[in-house]
């Protein structure tokens, strides 16, 4: 219960009309620290959020109802929880966060260390029993109908009209064309 | 249609009778092309593009908003456009991510240079109204106060407050900065100056070297730049 208190809450994502407070210094949720707390404060709310998460394929094999996602470092299981239900309309049971460290050990033409970036991984358990598969987001799709045959057109054509060129002229009766006057 | 209503037919059945997954069976939501079985339409399906474009090549889209275009949308467009452009950037960011571990390109990256310059924009516009109110309101330039300030080093820097719970005369830490300079530091900051003085020189006479030159070699341009009245 205190994480939830502490950690900052998602203003609801308009539906319909909704005013936004003109009055209200505007909060990022990244790269920014967030005002002090103190007792009795009111639940600090982030207008507009500065999150961005990317749904990733699972490495090794997942429950069907886990889905996988990389997180801002700054960004908690609450706040994705919050994130998710709000903007997404997807119920969450379980959040569940690490962080990955990013290789700092290639190193390039001058011997200096190469670093990769750290990101947190969250898996995030759906509520209802859903479950999730990540879909195959490049099938192989076989050449349309709508663009082979134009090419084809095209190619032809202008393979006829090389050949009306270079022929040469049919009233000379087959003789080269360096005879003459 | 007959997916959506089927589904709301399953939510009702669900909420109603608390069975968890007999009812819907897998190769009947299989068959109308669905990605999983859930209740929500449109919960994780946003962090994917529409599924006719996945395999190709190229993806069609608009250009990204400008900064004008912005200033005439209120607030509440505004608000709405932000958490449109930002599914729509973690759709593409989804897109990146999963190109990268296929190792095939990503159709058509600008999308996401686009989403990511109209959400700049935006920021920009709402930065804009909220110094504007501020100033009209308080008079404050800046969000955050601070003060100018000499610090151990000799420089005059612009000190950012921070947020504390108690006063700056029981702040150890804040204490043990110093917003003062010792009389042996007015030597280094007379050499800094100097430094100063040293570039912005070199920079002055290279600029009339580079003068003179083309003054030397093109003789008959400079009269006529300073005749032409455009």
């Amino acid at each position: 219960m205190s994480d939830r208190m502490h950690a900052c809450a998602l203003a609801p994502a308009p539906r319909g009309p909704a005013l936004a407070p003109p009055a209200v210094p505007q909060l990022v949720a990244r790269g920014n620290r967030y005002p002090l707390y103190q007792l009795g404060n009111p639940q600090l709310r982030v207008f507009r959020t500065n999150f961005f998460i990317q749904l990733v394929r699972p490495g090794t094999a997942q429950p069907e109802d886990t889905v996988q996602f990389r997180i801002p470092m700054e960004m908690t299981r609450v706040d994705l929880r919050n994130y998710l239900e709000r903007i997404y309309n997807v119920p969450v049971a379980a959040v569940r966060t690490r962080v990955q460290h990013g290789s700092n050990r290639k190193r390039d033409y001058r011997n200096a260390r190469v670093k990769k970036p750290d990101y947190k991984v969250a898996y995030v358990q759906l509520a209802h029993g859903q479950t999730f598969t990540f879909p195959d987001l490049f099938p192989e799709k076989e050449q349309s109908p709508d663009g082979s045959p134009g090419d084809e057109d095209i190619q032809d054509k202008l393979l006829e009209e090389q050949q009306r060129r270079q022929s040469r002229d049919p009233r000379r009766g087959g003789v080269p064309d360096w005879f003459g006057l | 249609m007959a997916a959506a209503s089927f589904g709301v037919l399953c939510r009702k059945a669900l909420t109603g009778l608390k069975v968890s997954r007999s009812l819907i069976s897998p190769q009947a939501l299989a068959s109308t092309g669905l990605l999983h079985t859930t209740l929500s339409r449109k919960g994780l399906e946003e962090f994917f593009d529409d599924p006719k474009n996945w395999g190709e090549e190229k993806v069609k889209s608009g250009a990204s908003w400008t900064c004008q275009q912005l200033r005439n949308k209120s607030n509440e467009d505004l608000h709405k456009l932000w958490y449109v452009l930002l599914k729509e950037r973690n759709m593409l960011l989804t897109l990146e991510q999963e190109a990268k571990r296929q190792k095939l390109p990503m159709p058509s990256p600008e999308r996401l240079e686009k989403v990511i310059d109209s959400m700049d924009a935006l920021d920009k516009v709402v930065q804009e109204r909220e110094d504007a109110l501020r100033l009209l309101q308080t008079g404050q330039e800046k969000a955050r106060p601070g003060a100018w300030r000499r610090d151990i080093f000799g420089r005059i820097i612009w000190h950012k407050f921070k947020q504390w719970p108690i006063p700056w005369y029981l702040n150890k830490r804040y204490n043990r900065k110093r917003f003062f300079a010792m009389p042996y530091v007015e030597r280094f900051v007379r050499l800094r100056l100097e430094k100063q003085a040293r570039i912005e020189a070199r920079k002055k006479s290279l600029e009339k070297k580079k003068e003179k030159f083309l003054q030397k070699k093109f003789p008959h341009l400079s009269e006529a730049q300073k005749s032409s009245l455009v």
